[in-house]
């Protein structure tokens, strides 16, 4: 049997988000920094449920989306993965998303005391990180 | 077989002139985890007793399972697990003599079931039931009530007075013992906290009326938080539509309103509203301003009112 791989996501009651939707930002982040790196075991609705003390429904719920948006996918008999080939986002997509990202990196780091030269930078380095990591 | 677990309908019960429920229609389907939110005196231990056929209706009808509640046969009476926060068990007996006693009344006991649960809690078979802390009680209530294999398990409030540890253990037990997949779960609590957690549905009762039967996420949907610069609000609370809150915080109107969607911001402009904003809103936060708003059915519609 395939291991699962261990998902380091919390949700809090509370939040704005729906405990669902905090389980897709959730496995999201961990696909898009490579933690959690294509063809990966996820864990069971059961298994997960246990681990975050929700419904396991609501794990369902929330990798029903991740498969509807191709993110992961099911092999019949074996489980849910990590999909081998992440979807593709057209330009406009990925324009979009940019734009949020760059919102919210705007957001965080105005009140900070940084040039802008020293933000561009690490920027580059975290980057530069990255793309080792997932050549690794 | 009835495809739903209860259902009720135009279900009214007067005590003298007070109406403890008015016109409630219900219907819930089988299987998952449904909780039934609303305040003290909302109806729900009425509804229970209308259910079980412990009360007769004054008007309108009610079946449990797929039998009419008022002539449930004795077969169906054994099929429905009850947990209430009082937790009654008879003081001067052992645990185990307790689950001898109990065990005896449904044929379908399984042991499995119960050392499973039981296993949640740190319960000594050989103590009193005098000894036993508030959240051994409540965890051996809850094994006793599954071993049963219930098909419709009640809860009441079974988590009202438990310290962390066994609110804890008493969820995970809940959710994870591997027990009767197809029980269907009713859970009555105040702890929004727990409910978010486990519920897939979500019935709010108020003064005896059904006011919200849905998905908790669906429910948030229906609240909106709005922050504006508007003086003209002022004194106009019951033509707000779908008002649930204002409050005033540094000059700025802070509004709860329910069911208006985003046409609500069209109100405000048309009020002569400044800087609108929209803010995000909890599940416990929707909740609440739900239960403390003396809720009605806008009678206000946003259509009226913009005209």
């Amino acid at each position: 049997m395939i291991k699962s791989s261990v998902l380091k996501i919390e949700i809090v009651t509370g939040d704005s988000r729906p405990i669902f939707k905090q389980i897709i930002d959730g496995i999201r982040l961990e696909i898009g920094t490579g933690r959690l790196s294509a063809g990966s075991k996820l864990p069971s609705y059961r298994g997960l449920a246990m681990q975050l003390m929700i419904n396991p429904n609501t794990v369902a719920k929330a990798y029903n989306e991740l498969s509807t948006e191709c993110l992961i996918e099911s092999k019949p008999g074996l489980g849910l993965f990590v999909a081998t080939k992440q979807p593709q986002f057209n330009e406009a997509e990925q324009k979009e998303k940019l734009d949020k990202a760059i919102d919210n990196f705007i957001n965080e780091t105005i009140s900070l005391n940084y040039s802008d030269e020293i933000m561009i930078g690490e920027l580059k380095d975290s980057l530069k990180r990255l793309k080792k990591l997932k050549l690794a | 077989m009835s495809e739903f677990c209860i259902k009720t309908e135009n279900l009214t019960k007067r005590f003298g002139n007070k109406s403890a429920l008015n016109d409630f229609s219900l219907s819930i389907a089988k299987g998952g985890i449904h909780a039934i939110v609303g305040s003290n005196g909302a109806g729900k231990s009425t509804l229970f007793r209308l259910l079980l056929g412990i009360e007769t209706p004054t008007s309108g009808y009610c079946s449990l399972l797929g039998e009419q509640s008022h002539s449930l046969s004795a077969k169906l009476r054994g099929k429905v697990g009850y947990v209430n926060e009082e937790h009654t068990l008879p003081d001067w007996m052992k645990v185990e003599s307790v689950k001898s006693l109990q065990q005896s009344f449904y044929p379908n006991w399984n042991h499995n079931i119960y050392n499973q649960v039981v296993a949640y809690f740190d319960v000594d078979p050989k103590q009193k039931i005098s000894a036993l802390s508030r959240g051994e009680r409540a965890g051996f209530n809850l094994s006793m009530a599954l071993a049963q294999r219930p098909s419709l398990l009640i809860l009441d409030e079974p988590t009202l007075g438990l310290d962390v540890v066994a609110r804890q253990s008493f969820l995970e037990a809940l959710m994870f013992a591997e027990i009767n997949n197809e029980m269907t779960t009713i859970f009555c609590s105040h702890q929004m906290e727990e409910v978010e957690r486990i519920a897939e549905d979500l019935i709010i009762m108020e003064k005896g009326r059904l006011t919200n039967h849905s998905s908790p996420d669906d429910f948030c949907a229906r609240i909106h938080y709005w922050v504006a610069d508007c003086d003209a609000l002022h004194g106009k609370d019951n033509q707000i539509p779908g008002l649930l809150s204002r409050r005033i915080i540094e000059g700025q109107q802070h509004l709860l309103i329910v069911d208006q969607g985003m046409k609500f911001s069209k109100y405000l402009h048309a009020c002569g509203a400044k800087n609108i904003t929209q803010l995000p809103v909890s599940f416990e936060k929707a909740v609440n301003a739900f239960l403390t708003t003396n809720h009605k059915k806008p009678t206000n519609q946003l259509e009226q009112v913009l005209c």
